[in-house]
């Protein structure tokens, strides 16, 4: 019989609802010309980023890239029916997961070093890299942009497969960390609110250093 | 804070990538392709298209800025290139006056950044086209002496007249 158990700590659940509050704020900014706005709230995803990818390898078990990228073949196998092996991503979902948070890093990346001094807004690095070179990266960051919106798109729409087709509901466990195993599966410990702040702080830390130019880079 | 070093390392890696794919737009800019004739539309024409227009030549005029600086990057500019590139400021930066038509603002709903402070002061807004149009006429004349440090000092001159229109006349960031 199902029962209740724990499955994303309360830091994977805030980190997460930071991206469908900031991408379309991102987006929105930069098409109406807020681009002062619209570099605080990269700068602020670059740190929900810095937390979630430094969680994934000290947080809560399911939290971590080890419980949840899997290679080839253990995908292929879940496609054709084997367990999930963990209470957390499934070895598809993974993919999604590792997808999403690297398009967003890249096009942070890409997004610091971005703009033209003469030519309204630049990035905190845009000094670092030359003229040509800011021109580009600016170019990229603007198709960047399209490829996370894709990937937004299709972790949607696998989430609404998943509630309409398999009648699985994945949105509630992400909003309350809680949802209901078969077998006796062992839910995850609280996360630890000091190991939290720790990593908050790095996270928060960093993307602020950015944020100033990366002393003494630029 | 190894992590954060893990990070610099990720970014560095990114713009590497960056720059691997790169080369030849840099390339293809400081050729800087002849100036189409494309005169500014009368203002009774569709003011959307004048909105347009102007934009394509504002982005025209920063492309060739970029290359102009793009050059001045490298060890060993071409200042012949630089000299065409500012010429075709100058060309672009005459136009520039006949792109405002009264109600082409940010305020009249176009997706623009002019500030209704264009309408507000026509005069000093055509003394700060003037100073674009002065300081690349000065460029192209510098460029032909090939004196680095003078045409350096003229490059920084033309981008303070972008400046300083951009401060008083275009949407802040």
């Amino acid at each position: 019989m199902a029962e209740s158990v724990r499955v994303w700590d309360w830091a994977v659940r805030l980190t997460h609802w930071s991206f469908p509050i900031l991408i379309p704020a991102l987006w929105w900014t930069a098409e109406n010309h807020r681009m002062g706005l619209h570099m605080t709230l990269g700068l602020v995803l670059l740190g929900f980023l810095t937390f979630r990818i430094v969680w994934g390898f000290v947080g809560t078990r399911t939290a971590r890239f080890s419980d949840f990228v899997r290679g080839p073949a253990k995908i292929a196998a879940y496609l054709k029916g084997a367990a999930a092996g963990t209470i957390g991503h499934n070895p598809l979902g993974a993919l999604s997961v590792v997808a999403l948070l690297l398009a967003m890093l890249v096009q942070v990346s890409l997004g610091v070093f971005s703009g033209d001094p003469y030519d309204g807004a630049t990035g905190p690095l845009n000094a670092l890299v030359g003229t040509g070179t800011a021109d580009t990266l600016t170019e990229i960051h603007h198709i960047v942009a399209n490829v996370v919106f894709a990937l937004a798109g299709l972790h949607i729409a696998a989430i609404a497969f998943y509630y309409f087709a398999k009648k699985m509901n994945l949105v509630k466990p992400m909003i309350t960390g809680r949802k209901q195993v078969e077998g006796g599966a062992q839910g995850i410990q609280p996360a630890s609110f000091a190991k939290v702040l720790i990593v908050a702080l790095i996270a928060a830390g960093f993307a602020v250093w950015v944020g100033y130019g990366a002393p003494p880079l630029t | 804070m190894t992590f954060a070093a893990a990070f610099r390392t990720t970014a560095l890696g990114i713009l590497a990538l960056g720059l691997a794919a790169c080369g030849d737009a840099d390339n293809a800019e400081g050729e800087g392709g002849a100036l189409s004739s494309n005169g500014a539309s009368s203002a009774s024409g569709d003011l959307e298209s004048v909105v347009e227009e102007r934009q394509a030549n504002y982005e025209a005029i920063s492309d060739s800025f970029k290359a102009i600086r793009t050059q001045m990057e490298g060890s060993n500019p071409d200042f012949a290139a630089i000299g065409q590139a500012a010429d075709e400021i100058n060309t672009r930066a005459q136009q520039i006056p006949d792109y405002f038509p009264a109600g082409t603002s940010v305020e009249d709903g176009y997706d623009t950044e002019a500030l209704p402070a264009i309408w507000e002061q026509p005069g000093v807004f055509d003394q700060r086209a003037q100073a674009l149009i002065d300081a690349s006429a000065e460029l192209s004349g510098v460029a032909v002496t090939a004196d680095r440090a003078a045409v350096t000092t003229a490059v920084e001159k033309l981008g303070s007249t972008c400046k300083a229109c951009h401060d008083r006349f275009r949407m802040d960031d």
